[in-house]
């Protein structure tokens, strides 16, 4: 039998230095690894002992990956008119209700001469369309099949520069269709898809809003935007349009610099000439609308402020609901394992221990809670994303985890203080 | 090396001499119920030498339980000093006294007070986690001590894979790893047959002819037959103290 001296040991103790700078870490460690062991043999209990912070994590996540999509999606779908665009419009887009009631009053709708105007007297675009549409759309038909609404717009030939429609098959609208209001069509994919399935659409007439238009050319797939398609549109010359449905149409004008640097220059100028053309005294507002990129993206910006309120609030319920139900838990957890605080404490823990045990257990198990809501919170992004936009940006997954084992740590503190204050002798005494 | 310091006369307020591993000095403990003060003991003084075996007796409600606690520094006298290894203890705070414990003494209960979930190793690390001793060196003295008790191919058990004589000499493995000043147990065999009781104690007269100190506290005779010395507690007092081999 191996004899266990006291000498053996004894010259142990002289690393005594190495020791006690390692203490902290070594006690932490195992109270991990309790905090563990825990959670592994009580999972339903531990499962819906979290469930608040779960939920909270996930809702946390969710909300933070929909606004990240939908940031995303604005840059690239809806705020991107095209690079170097903007659009003078009757209207500010991004303003308040009130303001845009009073525009109602002042501001007067762009017409076709404002265009000519612009094309003539404007300096240093590299190229300007104007843009005028029917609202409702109206019905399309083809031999048997209908459409029940069609985006028919009457488009100035310039725009093929500007637009994100590009040609996949045939032409886009000519000059010559434009002077000669030519029954001509250039129609997006979804019109294809319905009326022209497996055939060549080009030469073949369809009926919109009652009249004749023949299909000279089809664009290349655009997408959808909010889950809308953007290939639903029918594009007919601005003089046919003129002709058939609207002589005096309001516009849209899109007008593109040759880079950015150029852009604000280039507003500034149409501001300019806009305001001349129309007497705009220098202490009134503008009677017309200015609409870039940003301008979109500043009222979604001002949307996401109340969204993130919303779910601060109810994050902040969630977790605080979360952190009652696990200093009950724990509660429970230091009165069932009285015993087992007895026996560490008579082999030399001292209340921090103890309380480190408690506190990390409770931080641990919490931030499981967190990983948990994490992953649900991926396969709801999951889910959201495949009818609607969103992505988990990783910032949300840090502060999920960080919140939930913070609030496990909270809450943690006045269970391990009971349980770092107890009594060694009537603990060892406890039965369990 | 075993009886070579014992009965010599007390020094009041004094330190004790070098090779005293515990002095008493005058140790009352009082418990105040309400109206009446119980006093579960009334001035108890002795002095026990390294390497010394002890068995510390007395039938239930003598005292002797009390006694235990304070002299594994569990608990603080209401008046009286207490010396362990030199150092005067009965004055120290929860923590201090936690750090003694982990430090100084070695337990050994009668119900073996192991942590059910923990593997037998992990529960002789235990005293070791508390001083901070890093992972490596711990495992090794946690094996160690292990064999020492000859369960060196039963570490990865836990307690309830073991029998009652292994669990206990788990509990002994514990008691040794930090390699403690005394080696305290309280009813050591209370919990087992005769036949496992005879193994235990066998291990604990082992430990004892390597040179650890060891105090026993029990209420039967052929258990206390085992040590070199027994101190016999009645109504808070020492009424006897005599050496036996």
């Amino acid at each position: 039998m191996a004899v266990y001296t006291p000498a053996g040991v004894a010259a142990r103790r002289a690393h005594g230095r190495h020791i006690q700078l390692s203490g902290p870490w070594v006690t932490a460690r195992e109270a991990f690894w309790i905090a563990v062991e825990t959670l592994r043999t009580h999972k339903l209990r531990s499962f819906l002992t979290l469930l608040g912070v779960v939920i909270a994590t996930t809702t946390l996540i969710v909300v933070m990956a929909v606004v990240n999509g939908m940031n995303t999606y604005i840059a690239e779908h809806i705020a991107n008119l095209g690079a170097n665009t903007f659009v003078l419009h009757q209207f500010q887009w991004a303003q308040s209700f009130d303001e845009f009631i009073k525009a109602q009053r002042r501001n007067k709708p762009i017409r076709l001469e404002d265009y000519d105007f612009l094309r003539d007297y404007l300096r240093g675009y590299q190229a300007i369309s104007a843009l005028a549409q029917i609202q409702p759309g109206p019905e399309a038909r083809y031999k048997g099949t209908t459409i029940d609404e069609v985006d028919l717009m009457g488009l100035t030939p310039s725009h093929m520069d500007i637009g994100r429609e590009k040609v996949a098959e045939g032409r886009y609208l000519s000059d010559q269709d434009n002077n000669h209001n030519a029954p001509v069509c250039f129609i997006g994919r979804d019109i294809v898809d319905k009326f022209f399935p497996g055939t060549d659409p080009l030469g073949k007439e369809i009926i919109v809003g009652g009249r004749g238009f023949r299909v000279i050319g089809v664009a290349e797939r655009v997408g959808t935007t909010f889950g809308i398609s953007q290939d639903n549109f029918v594009f007919i010359p601005m003089g046919t349009f003129r002709a058939y449905f609207m002589p005096r149409p309001e516009l849209l004008v899109f007008i593109k610099a040759p880079d950015s640097k150029h852009l604000p220059e280039l507003e500034d100028e149409v501001r300019a000439l806009m305001r001349a053309r129309r007497h705009v005294p220098y202490h009134e507002a503008d009677t017309f609308g200015i609409n870039a990129s940003d301008t979109l993206m500043s009222v979604w910006k001002e949307l996401t402020g109340p969204i993130f309120a919303v779910t601060i609030g109810v994050v902040a319920v969630f977790m605080v609901v979360g952190g009652i139900v696990i200093m009950n838990i724990m509660l429970a957890s230091v009165t069932e394992r009285t015993h087992e605080i007895g026996i560490r404490k008579s082999l030399g823990a001292r209340r921090r221990d103890i309380l480190w045990q408690f506190v990390i257990e409770s931080a641990v198990m919490a931030a499981a809670g967190g990983l948990v809501g994490v992953f649900l919170a991926y396969a709801v992004t999951w889910a959201v994303a495949a009818v609607f936009t969103a992505k988990v940006p990783l910032s949300a997954v840090f502060i999920g985890l960080f919140l939930s084992a913070a609030v496990g740590l909270f809450f943690g503190i006045y269970p391990a203080s009971k349980a770092a204050r107890l009594d060694p002798i009537e603990a060892l005494r406890t039965e369990n | 090396m075993g009886s070579q310091v014992a009965s010599s006369p007390v020094q009041e307020s004094h330190r004790p001499a070098d090779g005293v591993i515990i002095r008493t000095e005058d140790l009352w403990k009082t418990y105040d119920m309400g109206e009446v003060a119980v006093h579960a003991l009334c001035g108890v003084s002795f002095e026990i030498a390294r390497g010394e075996y002890v068995a510390i007796m007395g039938p239930s409600g003598s005292g002797k339980s009390t006694l235990m606690n304070l002299i594994g520094c569990l608990d603080t006298p209401t008046s009286g000093r207490y010396w362990l290894n030199g150092r005067l203890v009965s004055e120290l705070t929860d923590d201090e006294l936690a750090h003694i414990r982990n430090k100084e003494i070695g337990f050994v209960f009668q119900t073996f007070n192991l942590l059910a979930r923990a593997t037998a190793l992990h529960n002789v690390e235990l005293p070791l986690i508390y001083n901070g001793t890093p992972a490596e060196e711990r495992l090794e003295r946690a094996k160690e001590a292990l064999r020492v008790v000859e369960l060196g191919d039963r570490m990865y058990h836990k307690p309830n894979e073991l029998s009652g004589g292994q669990r206990q000499r788990v509990a002994v493995a514990r008691a040794l790893v930090n390699n403690p000043s005394i080696i305290l147990a309280d009813e050591p065999t209370g919990n087992l047959d005769s036949a496992t009781g005879a193994e235990i104690m066998n291990l604990l007269d082992r430990l004892h002819q390597s040179g650890n100190t060891i105090v026993l506290v029990t209420h039967e005779f052929d258990i206390a037959a085992h040590a070199f010395r027994v101190i016999g507690i009645r109504d808070g007092k020492v009424d006897r103290d005599e050496r036996m081999k």
